[in-house]
């Protein structure tokens, strides 16, 4: 069993245990894009990054891939590590904006406005597709192809492929390309829909009380900024 | 064995071959024999010697002679006057350009004189393809060694006494990792060496591979003994054809002498080596990624933990380290990890090796110690910037490094000073940039190739590097704001913390690194939309209009020329200066500097063009009017100082119908240009003529008007006049600071130069005159006394002459006139006799380390003590602002130097005054001051009727309607010089030295202009 500690809370894991289950095992939400639980961890959205320390260094690491390690102090909610997944929620939508799933993450980390050209794709190259086809249906149907800026997901040599089932289950799981928002501004230039706005915090879906162990508590902090200043 | 007179080693790394050296060799074998010299001088081929730009280099042992870029047709040559005749061949031989006095003998010359050869050492001394070669120069002793008398965990001591640290770019300590790796109980284990060498500019791998591969083979094999490992692995990119080759020739021989396979040397120890080619992905340098590309999969990072010595290779126990590593450790075990870690400074052991690339005059590879001044690598064994050009920045560690202003030419290069300024060591690129790169462009060009390179797995990498190289593409092309530079610099912090492998966490250096230094240069493109480098091309029209502090398009009125339409490019120059003859002959034409026919053979000449046009209509007589409006505005401005900037400014303002009135201190106009600038080189009655054109418009100019004495300031703001501008220029002169400077002879530059200029007598006939300083006012104060009869000119001046900042012409000319200069040479006193000078003592100056200005510091050399007889002194040194009279009674607020401080728009802490020219910007050129001018003209207008969006006239550069043929071949026609008086009549008159270019040659000089701006119009359409 390995021993860790995670905003201070002490836990013990068995070995090969990553970051975010142990995290989730305290009941600690960390956002995830190209996590699935019956897939292995990819580390490929950046979401779900933590913050590690080790003395005063401190750097931040993909929770979903990172192995849990003895003596390890995690943090899942610091100011770096909020203001982070907003950017990268950002730079998601940016890419999106039509994915019911992101909006809803922006609407839900207070991301209110995308400083960055808007693009309409349907892929976020988070390979949960890949993954379940390869892991879940034994098809490698499938895969990445190119490097950088030219990465995409196709089949061996963009033809149809002859193991593919048609069975879905690409669709089923892609964070961006099914379910769409239909919120009022998302067509505009740079606008996001945040028509979830009044979801609850976040905390209440997952702590109670005598759980939050944050002084002051970030998420909550990062709640309130979405309530109209009248309703404070 | 047989003896041989003479060995002609011929270098053969990528660099030379490529420049044909077997070519080269195969010429002398023909020759030599031809000659019947076959059994005296032997040919071979031997390794890279890292001077790679040179090639193909031939050095000939035992003398050491060094022959560079050889051709063939040179060989018979070169083989009749080197081994018949005995003389080496003058002109194939190593000339630095700022000596320009050959050096025959490899070991004089500076780029191999400072070097510390470790690694290298085996370099152009063996071939690398005869293993015998290698060993006759101790190679495989080393392995002897540690198979015979040491054991694993005494050589994992000796490593780690050595304080080896990986060369690849992480720095880890290699003893540690190795003991860790040695550590695992897993078996069996694997070592790679790492030679996808993928950075830009970056060879030391390539080069260690093709020079000395067995150096690699050794460290490899002790190493894998060490740890306990049976396989080896040579990763190494297909792009290195020439040295895979070696590298399996390497291996193939060791193997055939036992020193590779099972029971090397008899010890009982078994070990192989494969060699896997990488098909170049760079992100394959990374070593989770190269390990799965061994592996047979896609070259994507994994996440760390766990390490390769835990988890590596096949999930097996791995150690990986870089080819320059492995080459280290050789030479560690035969001499001892004490003797290693002598070397270097106290976290950074041995030497390393860089590749010293761009804008730098000494191209190739160079091994030196850690701990060595950055400045000592690029301009001791660099030789600087070439074709005179500042240096700006050099970047170490490939994309992923930083690039280091010269503020930090004296860093100790080291691992931790490197990182500590926001660098890294990476593998060892270095990349010298001049004043002509952009820092934004060079973030774009880096964003670029890691877009291309990325993986592409990890979200924040792909697609924030794609979004920094939009956000920086937009302040290239004038689109930036600063809200997207802080959303840059937001997105880049991101970036760099979130991804997961090193390619990733470094992507945004090439931002980060670029606006730790250089954010003025971002503010630059963002805030003013310009380009001081001439690289974003979308921000100017020409190079030449880009580079000119007053904006004139130059390209149009050169165009104009061409065509003949003098008129035209009369009112094309006149658009935004007022003072075309003065310019055609004193501007120092930076747009000269950037002009783009210098890539070809020579800029084109436009100071004399200007001057031709501007005389053309001076000596006719029909010098054009500029329009001034009909019906004036009632608001009055008063500008005080009748310099280039205030005339400049008053002359702008009269366009927009300012009334206007000039107040001069002395009883002529013209400020520094009448009173400082001897006869020779600019006429009085051409800057008068000009100046009168000036009062045509309505400008009025008081003379004999010195405010704060005749009129204080304050009284002068109570006479209705709306606003002020301030350009009194510097006009104290700075002192000596020596003992003596009261001696009667001793008289300040630029006194001396009015005193000549407005015609005061001076006594200098049969003197001998010494001058202090290094800048115009200097070399025009030498000029001026010898055309007075002094008897012996000398300028001392403290630094080098290359580093002198009068114009390069000035100071050529003033040495063919028989002026005498002492450099690195600075005043100590000024001796007299009887209250007259009789001659002044210097010191001898030595140049330490570098400045911020990025010029080595002079330092006094004991002892040097020399005295200069002399009857007249005239220290030039430079000068400062004198205003505290001006504004008597008024509150302005100035920097610490004495200059006057101004906002963005040239505005004091008074309102409604403002400054500029010398007196706000400290000593500056005759353009800039007409710059600041045009600048101030547009503060005034909007300051008096609020913020505009008016385009003013002379903002509006209309392209020339002169046909150009962009397909043509550029004229062939050299650049023209102008004529020039004789020497002996220069040097006993006051009569203009330079003359004006004929009709006929102004225009063919002008068709020589490639018509830059017409790419422009190109870019536009697209």
């Amino acid at each position: 069993m390995i021993k860790l500690s995670i905003n201070g809370i002490e836990v013990e894991v068995e070995q090969g245990t990553t970051l975010l289950e142990a995290a989730k095992f305290l009941g600690i939400n960390i956002p995830t894009l190209c996590y699935n639980d019956g897939l292995s961890p990819y580390g490929a959205c950046r979401l779900c990054v933590v913050e590690i320390r080790d003395g005063t260094a401190s750097k931040m690491v993909s929770s979903c891939t990172y192995p849990a390690t003895e003596g390890l102090k995690v943090f899942t909610h610091t100011e770096s590590v909020l203001k982070a997944r907003k950017m990268v929620i950002e730079l998601h939508l940016a890419t999106c904006p039509g994915s019911k799933i992101i909006q809803d993450l922006a609407s839900k980390h207070g991301v209110r406005q995308v400083r960055f050209k808007q693009e309409y794709e349907d892929c976020i190259n988070c390979g949960l597709c890949v993954r379940i086809c390869e892991e879940q249906m034994m098809a490698k149907a499938i895969g990445f192809v190119g490097r950088g800026d030219k990465r995409h997901i196709t089949t061996p040599f963009d033809i149809k492929s002859d193991v593919c089932r048609l069975c879905g289950g690409c669709m089923y799981i892609c964070p961006a390309c099914q379910l769409r928002c239909h919120g009022p501004n998302v067509q505009e230039e740079g606008a996001i829909c945040n028509a979830c706005l009044n979801l609850e915090p976040p905390c209440v879906d997952y702590f109670d009380d005598q759980m939050c162990y944050m002084d002051p508590c970030v998420v909550c902090e990062q709640a309130a900024d979405r309530i109209p200043k009248s309703e404070r | 064995m047989k003896h041989y007179r003479a060995h002609l080693l011929i270098c053969t790394g990528t660099g030379c071959v490529s420049n044909g050296s077997f070519k080269i060799k195969e010429a002398l074998e023909k020759e030599i024999t031809k000659q019947g010299l076959a059994d005296e001088i032997h040919v071979d081929t031997k390794g890279c010697n890292g001077f790679c730009e040179r090639g193909p280099i031939v050095i000939v042992q035992p003398e050491g002679v060094y022959y560079q870029r050889l051709k063939v047709e040179d060989i018979p040559h070169l083989v009749k006057e080197h081994f018949i005749e005995g003389r080496p061949v003058e002109k194939l031989i190593f000339v630095p350009p700022k000596e320009k006095q050959s050096v025959p003998n490899i070991s004089d010359i500076e780029f191999f004189k400072h070097q510390r050869l470790i690694t290298l050492k085996n370099r152009g001394r063996i071939n690398p393809e005869k293993i015998d070669e290698y060993i006759a120069f101790d190679g495989y002793d080393a392995l002897s060694k540690a198979l015979t008398q040491l054991t694993p965990t005494d050589i994992l001591s000796e490593i780690k006494t050595s304080g080896l640290r990986g060369r690849g770019g992480g720095g880890f300590p290699t003893g540690t990792k190795w003991e860790l790796c040695h550590n695992q109980k897993k078996t069996p284990k694997y070592i790679i060496c790492n030679a996808d060498e993928g950075d830009p500019g970056a060879f030391m791998d390539r080069s260690i591979l093709e020079s000395d591969p067995h150096s690699v083979l050794e460290g490899m094999i002790i190493g894998a003994y060490a740890i306990g490992a049976s396989e080896g692995y040579i990763y190494v990119r297909d792009e290195y054809p020439l040295a895979v080759k070696r590298i399996n020739l390497a291996i193939q021989q060791a193997e055939e002498y036992g020193l590779l396979g099972d029971d090397i040397l008899g010890s009982g120890f078994n070990f192989k080596i494969k060699v896997i080619r990488g098909a170049g992905a760079f992100v394959c340098g990374e070593e989770t990624a190269l390990i799965s590309s061994i592996e047979g999969r896609v070259g994507e990072p994994r996440q760390r933990p766990p390490f390769p010595i835990q988890r590596g290779l096949w999930k097996k126990p791995t150690t990986i380290n870089n080819v320059e590593t492995w080459a280290n450790v050789p030479n560690i075990v035969s001499r001892g990890g004490e003797w290693f870690a002598s070397l270097g400074t106290e976290n950074s052991k041995g030497t390393k090796i860089f590749s010293l690339v761009g804008k730098i005059t000494n191209t190739g590879l160079v091994e030196v110690p850690m701990g060595i001044p950055l400045g000592d690598i690029i301009f001791n064994i660099g030789g600087g910037i070439p074709g005179n050009k500042k240096f700006k920045a050099v970047q170490t560690g490939g994309p992923s490094g930083g690039c280091l202003p010269m503020e930090l030419l004296n860093l100790p290069v080291d691992y931790q000073r490197l990182a500590e300024a926001g660098s890294i060591m990476g593998s060892g690129g270095m990349v010298v940039m001049d004043e002509d790169t952009c820092m934004v462009d060079v973030a774009k060009y880096f964003l670029t190739f890691l877009l291309d390179e990325s993986c592409g797995k990890c979200f924040t990498c792909r697609k924030g590097i794609q979004r920094m190289l939009e956000l920086v593409t937009d302040i290239t092309e004038g689109r930036g704001t600063l809200k997207k530079l802080e959303l840059l610099e937001e997105l880049a912090q991101v970036v760099k913390d979130t991804t997961q492998c090193g390619l990733g966490q470094t992507a945004a250096n090439p931002v980060l690194s670029t606006l730790r230094y250089f954010r003025n240069e971002y503010l630059e493109h963002i805030v003013d939309k310009h380009c001081s480098a001439g690289v974003c091309r979308q921000l100017f029209i020409s190079p030449c209009q880009n580079a000119c502090p007053a904006d004139t398009n130059a390209a149009a009125y050169i165009a104009y020329i061409s065509a003949g339409r003098f008129e035209d490019a009369m009112l094309e120059l006149l658009n935004t200066n007022p003072f075309p003859s003065v310019c055609g002959r004193v501007c120092d034409h930076p747009c000269q500097l950037k002009c783009r026919r210098n890539q070809i053979d020579d800029s084109v000449a436009i100071r004399s063009l200007k001057r031709f046009v501007g005389d053309y209509f001076l000596q006719s007589g029909k010098f054009p009017k500029m329009r001034v409006p009909d019906t004036k505005l009632q608001h009055k401005i008063g500008i005080i100082g009748s310099g280039p900037a205030g005339l400049g400014a008053a002359y702008f303002l009269a366009r927009l119908g300012y009334q206007t009135t000039v107040f001069e201190e002395h009883n002529v106009a013209g400020g520094m240009l009448a009173e400082a600038i001897p006869e020779s080189r600019l006429p009085n009655s051409i800057l008068a003529q000009e100046i009168k054109a000036i009062e045509d418009m309505g400008v009025e100019i008081k003379l004999n008007s010195k405010i704060g004495v005749d009129i204080s300031f304050k009284d002068l703001m109570n006479n209705g006049y709306d606003a002020f501008f301030v350009a009194v220029g510097m006009y104290g002169d700075r002192s000596l600071g020596v003992e003596g400077e009261d001696l009667l002879g001793v008289f300040q530059g630029v006194d001396f130069l009015r005193d000549v200029n407005l015609g005061k007598p001076q006594y200098i006939a049969n003197q001998r005159v010494a001058i202090i300083g290094g800048g115009n006012t200097a070399v025009d104060a030498a000029r001026t006394c010898v055309r007075m009869g002094a008897k012996e000119v000398t300028i001392i001046y403290r630094r080098t002459q290359e580093e002198m900042p009068a114009f390069l012409e000035e100071i050529e000319d003033s040495l063919e006139e028989g002026i005498k200069l002492i450099t690195l040479a600075a005043p100590v006193q000024i001796i007299g006799d009887n209250g007259k000078v009789t001659g002044i003592q210097c010191i001898r100056m030595d140049l330490d380390i570098f400045g911020k200005d990025g010029r080595r510091k002079p330092v006094p050399k004991k002892g040097s003590e020399f005295i200069i007889d002399a009857d007249v002194i005239i220290p030039a040194i430079g000068e400062f602002a004198d205003i505290e009279q001006l504004f008597e009674g008024l509150e302005v607020e100035t920097w610490d130097n004495g200059t006057i401080k101004v906002n963005e728009a040239g505005q004091t802490s008074i309102p409604n005054v403002f400054a500029g020219g010398d007196v706000s910007t400290g000593p500056a050129t005759v353009i800039k001051a007409i710059g600041a001018g045009q600048k101030v003209a547009e503060s005034i207008d909007q300051f008096l009727f609020g913020k505009n969006n008016k385009t003013y006239p002379w903002r509006i550069h209309k392209p020339a309607d002169v046909e150009f043929d962009m397909d043509a071949e550029p004229v062939e026609f050299s650049r023209q010089k102008p004529n020039r008086i004789p020497l002996e009549k220069r040097i006993k008159s006051f009569d203009e030295v330079e003359q004006v270019f004929s009709k006929e040659i102004a225009i063919k000089e002008a068709k020589r202009c490639l018509r830059c701006e017409m790419e422009v119009e190109l870019l536009k359409e697209k």
